[in-house]
């Protein structure tokens, strides 16, 4: 049976791990440290202004030479160069959010070259004044009149692998994921999908797996990146009888 | 000993070359016939799409080096789409041949359902049907990392060393002779995959 994924996601601030809330850098943690051995998959965004700077595509070659795991990486990914600066850096997948919302082509360019399996496409969402979600673009600083799910449609078309429901609101909030809408985002979809935004404990990451047909749970805050709590996390949810990697 | 990894020019090597480096073994990055010469094993790894990936291997006449090699019993281990051109075909867009070195041809998991989820993304148990070297000290059911849309039909089953559970019970690694090849990602997969890279290194 194929098993239920628990992601790590990581955003580095000029060269240094920082953790965000609702997409703005929050606080800045010592360690640089991940338990890299019972984690099943990462996710390493790069939020500073300036991108692919020598400082962070360092770091996809420090997780790249020292996880076995796969590795996805994003932030300002605009055009081919862009994903195969990441990918010759060591990336396995990469992450596209704005760059392909804007570059409608982007993905179908990308694709033909890495494969559909290679790319994940975020869909930042985030709730207008009538609390309708609609698609925030521009890493959570604009907030545009597009639907997600024709957001997501689009994605598919052009070749997307799988899709990141992001939520903006809850990013760094530990109020738990919004379960309702990765309902209603992933209905009658064909394709894996991972949601990030809200995991404050492991009830969380239960309730999510229980009540929707999510691949894969992402979290950034809620581990302090040891392995213990990686391991706690996945003792939990196995006994919850969530089908889920040792 | 002289290890060949195949570049096609496709896709990330990355996390293959870390995984050698990892297990401390020296490797030969080999995108040119020339680059074979002397080789004692050869790495086939592989993303993206078949009939790219065929076109850019006879373009640069590396499908006829690999087959050369085969004929001289050097080992070759083909690692996820590099897995899939070890057989005579696939749907990927059109059918189109590929080395023809093992029987079987590949379908996409959707023509089997429309509801099915592909790609099929994630780590998953292989069951070992007939043992094998490849899996020397690795407990059976073991979790590795899958990325794919295609799954192996019309296939002999003397070849299959492993079968995983995705709608179907679909082979997950084969041999024959000198041939080794499997539909997950070793190098993704931690302890487990370092060990089945070493054993292609130290046992087969």
């Amino acid at each position: 049976m194929l098993k239920k994924r628990l992601i790590i996601v990581l955003t580095f601030l000029d060269g240094v791990l920082f953790r965000t809330k609702k997409f703005i850098p929050d606080y800045r943690y010592t360690k640089n440290f991940v338990g890299l051995y019972s984690i099943d998959e990462l996710i390493v965004i790069d939020i500073s202004k300036k991108k692919f700077s020598n400082n962070f595509l360092d770091t996809i070659d420090f997780f790249s030479n020292n996880c076995f795991v796969p590795i996805t990486v994003g932030g300002g990914i605009k055009n081919l160069d862009h994903a195969d600066t990441y990918f010759k850096n060591g990336a396995d997948k990469i992450i596209l959010g704005t760059g392909s919302i804007v570059e409608k082509n982007l993905i179908k360019i990308i694709s033909g070259k890495y494969g559909s399996q290679s790319i994940i496409q975020s869909i930042d969402i985030k709730k207008n004044d009538n609390s309708k979600y609609k698609m925030s673009l521009d890493s959570g600083k604009n907030l545009s009149e597009i639907n997600p799910l024709d957001a997501i449609d689009v994605a598919l078309e052009n070749g997307a692998g799988e899709i990141l429901i992001n939520n903006v609101d809850l990013d760094g909030s530990l109020l738990g994921y919004d379960i309702e809408i990765v309902k209603n985002l992933i209905k009658g979809k064909k394709c894996p999908f991972l949601a990030l935004g809200g995991a404050g404990n492991w009830q969380h990451i239960i309730n999510l797996f229980s009540e929707t047909d999510i691949s894969a749970a992402c979290t950034q805050n809620i581990f302090h990146f040891t392995e213990e709590s990686i391991l706690s996390a996945k003792k939990s949810l196995r006994e919850k009888r969530i089908n889920i990697r040792n | 000993m002289k290890i060949a990894i195949v570049d096609v020019g496709i896709g990330n090597l990355g996390s293959l070359k870390s995984a050698l480096k990892k297990l401390n073994i020296p490797f030969t990055i080999c995108n040119d016939p020339k680059d074979f010469t002397g080789v004692d094993k050869i790495f086939l790894p592989g993303v993206g799409n078949f009939k790219e990936f065929m076109k850019k291997l006879q373009f640069k006449k590396l499908d006829l080096i690999i087959k050369d090699s085969v004929k001289k019993k050097i080992p070759i281990f083909g690692i996820c789409l590099g897995f899939q051109i070890l057989f005579e075909e696939s749907d990927e867009d059109s059918p189109t041949k590929g080395l023809d070195l093992i029987k079987g041809k590949f379908r996409n998991f959707n023509t089997l359902s429309a509801k099915i989820k592909v790609p099929h993304t994630g780590w998953n148990e292989c069951k070992i049907v007939n043992s094998n070297k490849l899996f020397k000290n690795i407990p059976d059911n073991s979790d590795f990392y899958f990325t794919h849309s295609f799954y192996l039909e019309n296939y002999l089953p003397e070849n299959v060393i492993s079968k995983t559970n995705y709608h179907l019970d679909f082979v997950s690694s084969v041999f024959k002779n000198n041939i080794f090849g499997v539909q997950f990602h070793p190098e993704k997969s931690q302890s487990n995959g370092l060990k089945l890279i070493k054993n292609f290194i130290g046992e087969c």
